[in-house]
């Protein structure tokens, strides 16, 4: 196997992960909005793609796929922001629009405190790679 | 675009397509691609061709017009 013949197979490889992985996500969503199943009915699912996303987001940051040249704060808080916002429009579409429940105030509130936890420490985990990615980059460098 | 020099030097030196993947520890099929100009080879493989066809990179691989 040489280096063209590497290429194409790593094309293809992440060009069926990718499909992999939505076809995944899609499945995930059609169980939870369409068919209304609860969350330990596709548990596996979601902890594999869960777990799958976030490694393959850190291993892309650690590696270097993804060009950051400095980790501002403004930028995280924005993204964290950002991330938050989606997370609370996909939990109220969730239970008030395709649940056909209406949430308490209380209710609501409560798991849009887990939205904040959650999305915080997926972005601490992606902070730490990146750090640490940085760190062998400059090594390397040395 | 054809590259012409690499494929006159190929045969200068008399190698066959094989012969010349052999000696690079590639496929023919990729030295044939980099002949009809439908692959980019990386630097580490060019500088292989080069030293084993006694070119330099720019005897082989340096378009003089290319923009």
């Amino acid at each position: 196997m040489d280096e063209r013949n590497r290429q194409i197979a790593y094309k293809i490889i992440s060009i069926m992960y990718f499909l992999t992985l939505l076809a995944m996500q899609a499945i995930v969503l059609y169980r939870q909005l369409v068919l209304g199943q609860d969350l330990h009915e596709f548990e596996d699912i979601a902890i594999i793609m869960t777990v799958n996303s976030l490694f393959l987001i850190s291993a892309l940051l650690y590696f270097g796929a993804i060009p950051i040249r400095k980790l501002k704060i403004r930028s995280i808080l924005l993204i964290y922001a950002l991330l938050v916002v989606l997370g609370s429009l996909f939990t109220y579409a969730k239970y008030n629009l395709f649940g056909g429940q209406e949430l308490t105030f209380r209710e609501l509130f409560d798991k849009l405190i887990a939205v904040f936890a959650i999305t915080g420490i997926i972005l601490l985990f992606f902070i730490i790679f990146s750090i640490l990615g940085k760190r062998k980059m400059e090594k390397e460098l040395e | 675009m054809d590259n012409l020099r690499l494929k006159l030097a190929r045969i200068e030196k008399g190698l066959s397509q094989q012969e010349l993947a052999d000696l690079c520890e590639v496929t023919r099929q990729t030295i044939g691609l980099i002949e009809k100009g439908k692959y980019n080879p990386t630097l580490n493989l060019c500088i292989k061709i080069a030293i084993t066809l006694d070119k330099t990179l720019n005897d082989l691989f340096w378009h003089e017009n290319k923009k």
